[in-house]
């Protein structure tokens, strides 16, 4: 009877090279011990649009079902639904950005804390979470304007990080309110 | 010396002026940081000109001058990029101090501290001075206010302070309560349906099994019934005994009113009766401490704007007084205050003029405005048609508040006005206790709620009563004469057409107006909690609300004014002049593609299926249809290829649209009878409408 393999032996060379690879890279000391601050964001897609919303503004995501629609209402409302015991406006934010295709129907609302209550979003997925660097998204607010301010991360992808208060106020005629 | 009345208004208002103070003081400290203009700004002059309109109402004349000083001094420093400068921020936190003071030491019964030093003080900012120094330590300029009593009243035994929060708690459960007793009668319902069912099937094939079933599922009902009763004992028992702690008569706030328009009269030279409908009811008091505010600016407002002069009115053929009234009604668990005057009304050439001027609207947008959006404009922050500052208004303060505290209410308000006779506001606010009997009717695919007050009866169509005309149909109902209108017509869900013989109508009378409304089908009544709508469509004047029905799902409820006022209704359903179908079974494609296609012209009605679309197909002919492939039942395709086949729409565009970006959908859209595609991706705005316009001329080429 034969010595079972050692974990070594039982890996495939490449798997074996790329794990050592793996573990160089996480041995290898950090480029700065100081970390970043960073605003950790729910991300999502809205047609070809890559969106954000901060995550502390996110309460839950539920399917998107059992909603009423709101005939005479603008375009941009879906309906309303209940939500724990208190009745929601669910929103088209497709519509509520001016117009934009979309890939999948969406089958998600997303729950969110507008600044002046709870409001829902339609989505095309639950959202992931994503980190991004402060200073991007300082520097991107400084240069907003519209609906959100627009950030390249350094893998060069952009995302529209949300701000509800200036989305809903661009559809209902308001001036922006201060920050 | 304050009449009894007034003194017991008192204690209410100081609690009210209290955390009216302390909003002051949090938005004076940060206007002491940051520019004197924005919502801190907004709101500290609207805390000033309530404390200084509430003091007013209930007499208090030195204070309500002594708040209309404070605004003086702070009111010039609107729309600056400096903050308010300390010392002026210093002499006003005193003031605002002393202001307190003198209240709770009136309400005490005790010598109140003198207000003359602190108006010697705003006199003195009015005229651009400041207090030379800062303050030494511990000591500020101006007049010190006397400490507040720190002793609070012992308890009395035979009663225990509760908080507000507590009893509010507990309406919030008694409201829970009653939705769960609505949904037992609900469920026994559903039970008494599958007993039906059961005993259908016991007919056919007489089983033990479905014997015994019915047994105990007879037993589960009358048991189900017993709970329902006394649940609904309970609610009612509690409904009573917290009404009883919770509500006070509108009277308490209605009867001071009647001072305030005399007294403003005495002093505009105008001549007024205030008649009041509804004194008697007894309402919630948070509810009734929240409208104090409101009503006040009302009432002041119709007086100083809106009832002209003696003179004025005579020359006009109207009686030299001027009619005001405020009428207070509960219809369920609904809530309406009218404010209504025979004055002037509202003069929409000035209101436009203002809104120019302050930049509140361009020329174009205020061309576009119909009356009832240019009414709105009163509730604009900081705007006011009068050009003289008064006592009593023209600093662009007041009917904001109202709007914001009636929202604070989950409520809104609306404005009707006609010139030369008058001006009417209308309140609708929900009450904590009760519920509303409801008419349950179906409009398509919608399930709609009116209230049942406004129901006179119901009847079928038939041909031989019906007198069709171009623009009108009308039914002979008791023999006079009644106008009808489609349900879905009025809600902009189809093209209106006059009734088929059955379809039922139903007779709405309200506030003296009738009308024959015809729905697809009436579903029975209800009682039902009418809640108000969430704030992005409260202001939608078709909706009273909405109820929750027994699974959960959300019913919408008609407001009875606005169907039978064709005014009011407006432009619902019109728009451009082409009209498209959009048809998905998806709610935000719906919402998308409505949108889009709006913007560009259309007029847009929607169905969630291939068969709703061809009912619809049936009564109105389109310019476009905007179909989606991907749904249930009947696919986009199957659809397209069934209108191809029907002689009154084989000529209409068709633009499919898919999910999926492939060549053998787009193939077999163009074998079914579709003149374009598109993804969902490509549904950007621009491209949607031009390719709308291209199906369109694509085919029109072909015909």
């Amino acid at each position: 009877m034969s010595p079972p393999p050692t974990a070594d032996e039982a890996l495939p060379a490449e798997i074996a090279a790329l794990l050592e690879r793996r573990a160089e890279r996480v041995r290898a000391r950090p480029a700065s011990t100081v970390e970043d601050p960073v605003l950790w964001v729910a991300e999502f897609p809205v047609g070809e649009l890559t969106c954000a919303l901060p995550l502390q503004a996110l309460r839950a995501a539920v399917p998107l079902k059992s909603v009423t629609p709101v005939p005479l209402s603008p375009p941009h409302v879906i309906g309303i639904l209940r939500y724990q015991g208190q009745i929601l406006t669910a929103l088209s934010l497709a519509s509520l950005l001016g117009g934009l295709g979309w890939r999948e129907d969406p089958a998600v609302l997303l729950v969110v804390d507008s600044g002046f209550g709870l409001l829902a979003l339609d989505c095309e997925r639950i959202p992931k979470p994503l980190a991004l660097p402060l200073s991007l998204v300082e520097a991107a607010r400084g240069n907003a304007v519209g609906a959100g301010a627009e950030i390249t991360l350094p893998d060069l992808r952009q995302v529209l990080l949300l701000d509800l208060r200036r989305l809903m106020d661009r559809r209902t005629g308001k001036e922006p309110r201060d920050a | 010396m304050l009449d009894s009345m007034l003194e017991q208004l008192l204690p209410g208002f100081l609690e009210e002026a209290q955390e009216i103070c302390q909003g002051l003081t949090r938005d004076l400290m940060e206007l002491e940081k940051g520019p004197a203009q924005g919502p801190h700004f907004d709101d500290f002059a609207r805390g000033l000109h309530t404390l200084k309109g509430s003091a007013a109402t209930l007499a208090l004349d030195g204070l309500a001058d002594f708040a209309h000083r404070m605004e003086d001094a702070v009111l010039p420093l609107r729309g600056s990029e400096k903050p308010v400068p300390s010392p002026l921020a210093d002499a006003l936190l005193r003031s605002i101090d002393l202001w307190m003071a003198h209240l709770r030491a009136r309400v005490a019964g005790l010598e109140p501290p003198a207000l003359l030093p602190g108006l010697a003080l705003l006199a003195s900012l009015q005229g651009g001075a400041l207090p030379a120094t800062e303050p030494a330590k511990g000591k500020a300029p101006g007049p010190a206010p006397p400490e507040p009593e720190a002793e609070a009243q012992p308890a009395d035994e035979d009663s225990w302070r509760v908080s507000t929060r507590q009893v509010i708690g507990l309406l919030h459960e008694v409201e829970r309560l009653r939705e769960v007793r609505l949904r037992i009668d609900e469920r026994r319902r559903d039970l008494a349906r599958a007993l039906t069912a059961l005993e259908a099937l016991g007919k056919t094939r007489l089983l033990a099994e479905t014997a015994e079933a019915r047994a105990v599922l007879l037993g589960l009902g009358r048991a189900l019934k017993a709970d329902a009763e006394e649940t609904a004992d309970v609610i009612a028992s509690m409904e009573e005994q917290l009404r009883a702690i919770s509500s006070v008569p509108v009277r308490t706030v209605l009867d001071p009113l009647r001072r305030a328009v005399r007294d403003l009269c005495r002093s505009s030279g105008k001549r007024a009766a205030l008649n009041v409908v509804g004194a008697e009811v007894s309402l919630d008091r948070r509810v009734l401490e929240q409208l104090r505010g409101p009503l006040v600016h009302l009432v002041r407002n119709a007086v100083d704007h809106g009832l002209e002069l003696p003179e004025v009115r005579e020359a006009a053929g109207k009686h030299r007084e001027g009619a005001l009234t405020i009428r207070i009604e509960q219809q369920g668990n609904m809530l309406f205050v009218e404010v209504s005057d025979d004055g002037a009304g509202i003069d929409l050439r000035r209101l436009a003029e203002v809104a120019l001027e302050r930049a509140v609207a361009t020329e174009g947008e205020l061309a576009a405005m119909g009356p009832a959006q240019l009414h709105q404009l009163i509730f604009r922050p900081g705007f006011s048609t009068r050009s003289e500052v008064s006592e009593v208004s023209g600093r662009g303060v007041g009917l904001d508040v109202v709007r914001n505290q009636v929202q604070a209410l989950r409520g809104h308000v609306e404005v009707q006005s006609v010139p030369g006779q008058g001006t009417r506001f209308l309140l609708t606010l929900p009450a904590e206790l009760g519920s509303s009997p409801v008419l349950v009717v179906r409009c398509g695919e919608h399930q709609l709620g009116l209230p049942m007050m406004a129901v006179e009866s119901s009847r079928l169509a038939r041909p031989a009563d019906l007198r069709i005309g171009r623009a009108l149909v009308q039914v002979v109902h008791r023999e006079q004469l009644v106008a009808v209108q489609d349900l879905g017509a009025v809600m902009g869900l189809r093209q209106a057409e006059p009734p088929w013989d059955g379809q039922p109508l139903l007779i709405l009378n309200w506030q003296g107006r009738r009308l024959a409304l015809a729905v697809d089908e009436v579903l029975g009544d209800r009682d039902l909690v009418i809640r108000p709508l969430p704030r992005e469509v409260r202001d939608q004047p078709a909706w009273q609300g909405a109820a929750t029905l027994a699974r959960g799902e959300l019913m919408l409820i008609l407001r009875p004014d606005w169907l039978v006022n064709p005014e009011r209704r407006g432009a619902a359903g019109v728009g451009g002049s082409r009209r498209a179908l959009v048809v998905d079974d998806s709610l935000t494609a719906r919402a998308s593609h409505r949108t889009t296609l709006e913007a560009g012209g259309y007029v847009v009605h929607t169905a969630s299926s291939g068969a709703q679309a061809l009912e619809q197909l049936r009564h109105t002919t389109y310019d476009v249809m905007v179909c989606d492939i991907g749904m249930e039942e009947m696919d986009g395709f199957k659809l397209a290829a069934t209108v191809r086949q029907q002689a009154a729409s084989d000529a209409m565009p068709i633009l499919l649209v898919s999910a999926r970006a492939s060549d053998a959908d787009r193939q077999r859209g163009a074998a079914a009878g579709g003149d374009g595609f598109l993804t969902k991706t490509e549904c950007v705005s621009g491209r949607l409408l031009s390719e709308v316009s291209a199906v369109i001329s694509r085919r029109k080429e072909r015909a």
